[in-house]
């Protein structure tokens, strides 16, 4: 394949797995810890790329509309995670499915409401292009992964350096073994949930400049960070961060090859890790704690 | 406030999972300073009462206290925090996390931060404080679970199978080691052992389909057969 499509396509690739990563990070906490299935993370994405479109309008910074994004997606998270979720985390993992389904619906409407059903688009922070080996890529696109790569590197230090994150680590493992222990689990809740709307925020945010940014947005990324989520396996970030990796390089070079396997492409390569490994790559047993 | 000079006391507890009734009518005291053992067979509901205790379980009715404060209706982590520590029969110990992470996780708990009783008791800790607890033996999870759950110098401690599947000399070593957590705490211990029940036991409750049936004085005098009708 010519290194004229190839290094744009592998860059491509690694941007969106960035998108894909910072999204499935909160819903794979969230399972791992809560034993929930939290769609409302699609929400938090399309409200961290409104907030980013909104405020780069009126501030004229992207960066800025980001963070935004992040304090509101973690604000939101904090509000949907105080009203309604610590109802249900007891209950059936469909539950928390079907409720957090309802929860991105109704956002969708609220957004709708809020900002009209037309695609907002939002300017590139940097235009600029960087040559690699003879091939003009956005700058944009490589910050994009680093700051990615960053927030990878955070959670890690996180959850092996922080006396939180190793409670939320032993939590993954076995949450009644630590509230035995004495240790407030629902604040440990609280915290991962929190945590995981921020994350979701930032990949809308720095998605936006993108797409175009659409009320939609959540549900089109759905079919995706699911994959990424189930690849990986629920429950764990190095499976999060393998398979966003592989989703993305395989819609992009897939792309690349022939149109229809970038859409395609994921969902062979997922029923296939499935049939051999039917917990995901790095995944434990799906049950209910 | 003191409740009658005892350490725990359960009244009239009952317990359910769904429809199915489990626990009927429990009483039991245990006073400070005692090593308590519950036996009976598999499935009496000596685990449903340890956990009901824990406040992992909601009772139908009943009462359980500490030192004459209530701890029905509070969530596992205050129970834990009101100084009733639950050492579980599975010997699940954090496996991702090193011996001194899950030491630390105690720490956190319980804002105490001295180990010592816990290497006094367990000195082979001491050697295995940077080793992934998933890779410990049994008796080594066993000795992590006990050291990690008498942080925080509890109250009480609920017991649950810790000689299960141990070798021998390990079962001695804990032998020991309950003595003189007793020096500090009082033990609820469910146990199949039974030299071991009679040999540190000051009273030993039988339980036979979710009831308490006997209440069998321990010391000296306490033989395996006085218990082995109940097994």
């Amino acid at each position: 394949m010519d290194t004229q499509l190839l290094i744009p396509g592998i860059i491509f690739g690694l941007s969106m797995a960035s998108v894909y990563f910072l999204m499935s990070i909160g819903l794979s906490l969230c399972f791992g810890l809560m034993r929930i299935i939290s769609l409302d993370q699609l929400l938090y994405y399309s409200i961290g790329a409104y907030l980013t479109y909104t405020v780069s309008v009126y501030t004229g910074s992207v960066w800025l509309g980001a963070l935004a994004g992040v304090a509101a997606g973690g604000i939101t998270a904090l509000a949907v995670e105080r009203l309604i979720f610590r109802r249900i985390y007891e209950r059936e993992l469909t539950f928390s499915m079907i409720t957090s389904f309802g929860i991105l619906i109704g956002g969708i409407g609220v957004i709708k409401a809020i900002w009209g059903v037309v695609p907002r688009p939002v300017r590139m922070p940097t235009p600029e292009l960087i040559s690699i080996v003879g091939t003009e890529v956005p700058v944009y696109r490589l910050m994009v992964v680093a700051i990615a790569a960053l927030v990878y590197i955070g959670i890690w230090l996180f959850l092996n350096k922080t006396i939180t994150g190793k409670a939320i680590r032993a939590g993954i493992e076995d949450v009644e073994h630590v509230e035995g222990l004495g240790i407030n689990v629902s604040r440990l809740f609280t915290i991962t949930f929190v945590i995981a709307g921020a994350l979701s925020g930032l990949a809308g945010g720095l998605h936006a400049p993108l797409i175009m940014v659409d009320p939609n947005m959540g549900l089109e990324v759905l079919a995706f960070v699911f994959m990424v989520v189930i690849i990986g396996g629920l429950g764990s970030i190095k499976g999060t961060l393998v398979s966003s990796l592989i989703v993305g390089q395989v819609v992009s070079i897939g792309s690349l090859i022939y149109a229809p396997l970038a859409l395609m492409a994921p969902f062979a390569i997922m029923l296939l890790i499935l049939l051999v490994k039917p917990t995901g790559l790095y995944g434990s047993t799906l049950v209910k704690k | 406030m003191p409740d009658s000079g005892h350490s725990l006391v359960v009244g009239g507890l009952n317990v359910a999972y769904g429809e199915s009734k489990v626990l009927f009518d429990v009483d039991f005291t245990v006073d400070p300073h005692q090593i308590v053992a519950c036996v009976g067979r598999n499935g009496v509901g000596k685990t449903t009462l340890l956990r009901s205790i824990a406040g992992f379980l909601k009772p139908l009715s009943g009462t359980v206290t500490v030192d004459g404060v209530n701890l029905l209706g509070q969530r596992p982590y205050d129970v834990a925090r009101m100084g009733v520590k639950y050492v579980p029969q599975d010997k699940k110990v954090f496996s991702d996390l090193t011996v001194r992470e899950n030491l630390e996780l105690g720490s956190y708990a319980t804002k105490d931060y001295n180990w010592d009783r816990v290497l006094e008791y367990f000195p082979k800790l001491k050697e295995l404080m940077h080793r992934k607890a998933g890779f410990l033996s049994g008796g080594e999870r066993q000795m992590l679970m006990i050291g990690r759950a008498t942080l925080g110098s509890p109250k009480v401690m609920l017991i649950d199978e810790p000689t299960e599947g141990l070798a021998p000399s390990i079962v001695t070593h804990l032998k020991y080691v309950f003595s003189e957590l007793s020096k500090h705490a009082a033990l609820v211990i469910v146990e199949q052992n039974l030299p071991l029940v009679c040999s540190i036991s000051n009273k030993v409750y039988a339980m036979r389909d979710g009831r308490i049936v006997a209440e069998i004085p321990g010391g000296a005098s306490l033989k395996p057969a006085d218990c082995e009708p109940y097994l």
